[in-house]
């Protein structure tokens, strides 16, 4: 047997003319992991879809385990050990932790009736190899995504699993979580399996991977062993140019009071959250996945309702709005975490979703002026340099970063005086970041407070005025940005502020 | 007129990319007029009365009948929603209309505004149920199908009421060669596409339709939009209802039943998403034409008329497989 679990030489794929990969080949040996990294759009996801079996390459040859692989279902993938976890995680919401790990494959007897001691009996031992704790009789959709997530690689090791695919793993993940996700990795190197590590974050790829393959525009750009490469090699690898990676900065005085957010409460979450906003700062909130961050953006902006607390726009004399078109009147608006859900119509046209919250104002007589809308669409196609076939295209075939720029474009066109903006560049490939830090910039520049959730730290303390850290639905403190260490974060993040006091 | 050309029509000159993406799109809706087309022809070869005056003015007045309610089930399908109640509002507002009328021309009026007033408020109703108690449209409308079909035939089980005589003369008018209901069923289509097109409303149900928590979140009125659209819809079945006492002269409550069913089916055939977020109003024409055809072809080449409806079927299948191949 070769000493490779893993060989795919030579792979091309074209969809409907446009070369999605050329000529890519990788190999992998056991109990390694190797990260997979380029930008979007770049064939990451094509290569691993055609190591699935859910796309068949034009040419090339995939060995694994030592033997040719001709077509083969994904079932047939499944069996042979190879296990993809895509980051929309395929659970059964309803069922319980035990079922899902073993859908499809449920130990049964004679006439195939459940045989739920097993279940569990099996469960329990996939979860203690994993070293991890859950209740398997919770149905998932209690559970956090990170806990969903570890259901995924239980399922993955109960199909006994030798090659382990992880898309995007810590998109979902925030700090302690994305530490125990690497204690698991690490876990399951040392019993021989073998892990592909896609992702954006260029700090997690050199703190997991043991050897790195760059793809750009269906290409292979180099593979390396992770010792040989610095952080401005793999960006420039990425990119194809050596790329400004310094967060831009301005220097502004503090400017005035914009919001006062006092004592929120919610019924999700929050327990007492006050915050102050000066026009043209970024406010960073830090925290876990799971602290209330996401709550706080969604009851700021009216979408959930407020059980406790005032919220008060200074200067528009704007207070206790109870929705969230009531809130974008106020001048106050919120690009949210999870943009296909909640950010964007993804099977419209990129016009409709720029022009949608100004569209009354775009009429006469009730008539929609199409020519003034069309002047919005372009002028913010020009102002966010969005890259779109025409403003007709479905916002579902742009890449993420361009996604996330219709996102920015639809709410300045608004003329907002403070954006909340949750997550701005998850998902989001490394040249567009920094257009979108640029452009944050741009906006304080003009007066625009924005309010910043991230659970990249280095985005965090790189961007923000000042950062607010948040601990189970308080807040743990405040730090400036001379405070801010990666370290004071965490600390404040994972203990709370009293702990955290006296440590 | 350039502008024009832009505005109106889309880019003059369009590229490959963007020709293969139209036909992608409209592929389905081509292949069914290409269908239609076919109907005709074979009525044309194999029977001697169908591609008379007498016979087209007839597919016309029913196919019009048919249009209406499926222009409005197609927008508040295009919201995500669906009416099941259409049939039996149409039963309704039939019955309703023969019993103010009573056969006198003053009362003309004002049976049409209790039967346009009912239509509303079926559709505000069905609007409340949805938005404030939340309750799905599938199950609001079922309720309200069987709610009005009941009392509808509370109402009565016979005949009751009559027509005046202009209406039912209007049954028979015609502008030119085109029966006058015709001509109604082409205003509201083209209303329907400039509403789709050039009002806030009809962005805002692309909007509802498409995700509806994205629309919210972007301050789309969406309880606004949900009550208009259920309005709309029960609007085209009021007026459809009016139209069928014009025909039948007095209130029959044998009327309505399976309309529901019909345009769906129709709006299916024209392309919309039943998910939402995606309509089309020359399909919805080619679905209602389509059923409008079939039926008076295999009446006119005598098929047996339980056959019709194993035909109707197998239309709806291949339509939809046909949608299916499209997302690929």
């Amino acid at each position: 047997m070769s000493e490779f679990i893993l060989e795919m030489r030579n792979i091309s794929k074209s969809f409907a003319g446009v070369q999605a990969l050329k000529d890519v080949s990788i190999r992998c040996r056991p109990g390694l992991v190797y990260g997979l990294v380029g930008e979007n759009g770049a064939g990451k996801s094509t290569l691993m879809k055609i190591l699935a079996g859910a796309y068949s390459a034009d040419a090339g040859e995939i060995t694994y385990k030592g033997e040719r692989r001709d077509q083969a279902s994904t079932a047939e993938i499944i069996a042979s050990g190879i296990s993809i976890i895509y980051q929309e995680l395929a659970l059964v919401g309803q069922m319980s932790v035990a079922e899902n790990i073993f859908l499809g494959r449920e130990p049964r007897h004679a006439l195939g009736i459940l045989n739920l001691p097993e279940l569990h009996a099996r469960s329990a031992v996939l979860l203690k190899r994993l070293g991890i704790e859950l209740d398997l009789d919770l149905p998932v959709s209690e559970l956090t995504i990170a806990q969903q997530q570890l259901v995924e690689i239980a399922k993955a090791l109960s199909q006994h699993a030798d090659l382990i695919v992880m898309d995007e793993p810590s998109a979902i993940l925030a700090g302690s979580e994305l530490d125990q996700l690497f204690e698991i990795i690490q876990n399951l190197v040392e019993q021989g399996v073998t892990i592909i590590y896609i992702s954006h974050r260029l700090e997690e790829v050199f703190r997991i991977a043991d050897e790195v393959t760059v793809l750009k525009d269906g290409e292979l750009v180099a593979t390396r062993p992770i010792g040989e490469l610095d952080r401005a090699t793999l960006v420039e690898y990425m990119v194809g140019r050596p790329l400004d990676e310094v967060f831009p900065q301005t220097e502004h005085e503090q400017g005035e009071l914009v919001l006062a957010a006092k004592d929120l409460a919610t019924d999700t979450i929050l327990d007492g959250v006050s915050l102050e906003l000066y026009a043209g700062e970024i406010l960073g909130i830090a925290g876990m996945v799971g602290s209330g961050r996401t709550e706080l953006a969604r009851a700021l902006f009216g979408a959930d309702p407020l059980t406790g607390g005032s919220i008060e726009l200074v200067d528009k004399g704007a207070s206790a709005w109870g929705s969230p078109a009531q809130a974008i009147g106020a001048g106050l608006v919120l690009a949210p975490e999870d943009r296909k859900a909640h950010g964007l119509f993804t099977t419209l046209s990129v016009r409709i979703n720029v022009s949608i919250p100004i569209l009354s104002t775009l009429t006469r007589l009730g008539v929609l002026k199409r020519r003034a809308e069309d002047q919005v669409v372009r002028e913010a196609q020009e102002r966010l340099s969005i890259v779109m076939s025409s403003p007709d295209q479905e916002t579902q075939f742009l890449s993420g970063g361009n996604q996330q720029k219709v996102v920015l474009a639809k709410w300045l066109s608004t003329d907002p005086a403070v954006i909340i903006l949750d997550e701005p560049t998850r998902g989001v490939d490394v040249g567009a970041k920094f257009e979108i830090y640029r452009l944050m910039r741009q906006l304080n520049d003009r007066g625009i407070a924005i309010v910043m959730i991230s659970s990249e730290l280095p985005e965090i303390i790189g961007m923000s005025d000042r950062i607010m850290v948040m601990n189970d639905g308080r807040v743990a403190g405040e730090l400036t940005r001379d405070e801010a260490g990666e370290a004071r974060i965490i600390e404040l993040a994972t203990l709370g502020a009293a702990e955290a006091g006296q440590s | 007129m350039n502008l024009l050309a832009s505005g109106f029509f889309g880019k003059r000159k369009r590229s490959a990319q963007s020709r293969a993406v139209f036909l992608r799109r409209n592929g389905p809706i081509i292949m069914v007029y290409a269908f239609i087309l076919l109907l005709v022809l074979i009525g044309i070869t194999q029977s001697e009365r169908f591609f008379t005056e007498r016979n087209l003015t007839n597919v016309a007045r029913q196919s019009a009948f048919l249009g209406l309610v499926a222009l409005g089930q197609m927008l508040v399908i295009l919201t995500a929603g669906i009416d099941l109640s259409v049939g039996s509002l149409v039963k309704v507002s039939i019955l309703v209309s023969a019993i103010v009328m009573n056969g006198e021309s003053a009362n003309v009026l004002p049976a049409i505004i209790a039967t346009l007033g009912l239509g509303v408020l079926v559709g505000l109703i069905h609007g409340f149920l949805i938005n404030e108690l939340r309750i799905a449209p599938f199950i609001v409308t079922l309720a309200s199908l069987v709610i009005l079909r009941g009392i509808g035939l509370t109402i009565s089980s016979s005949p009751v009421g009559k027509a005046s005589r202009e209406v039912m003369m209007f049954y028979v008018q015609k502008i030119g060669p085109i029966p006058i209901i015709a001509w109604m069923f082409f205003l509201l289509i083209v209303l329907t596409m400039l509403l789709l097109r050039f009002t806030v409303f009809g962005k805002y149900l692309y909007a509802v339709g498409g995700n509806i928590e994205v629309a919210r979140l972007s301050g789309v009125p969406i309880k606004a939009v949900r009550y208009g659209v259920y309005v709309l819809c029960s609007l085209t079945a009021a007026v459809t209802g009016l139209l069928w006492l014009s025909r039948m002269g007095v209130g029959d409550p044998a009327i309505g039943d399976g309309i529901e069913l019909q345009t769906i089916t129709a709006v299916i055939i024209g392309g919309t998403s039943l998910f939402g977020g995606r309509a089309s109003v020359l399909g919805t024409l080619g679905g209602v034409l389509l059923l409008g055809i079939t039926a008076n072809l295999l009446v006119m080449l005598g098929v047996n008329q339980f056959i019709q409806g194993l035909i109707q079927g197998v239309i709806i299948v291949a339509a939809v497989a046909l949608y299916k191949q499209e997302g690929d």
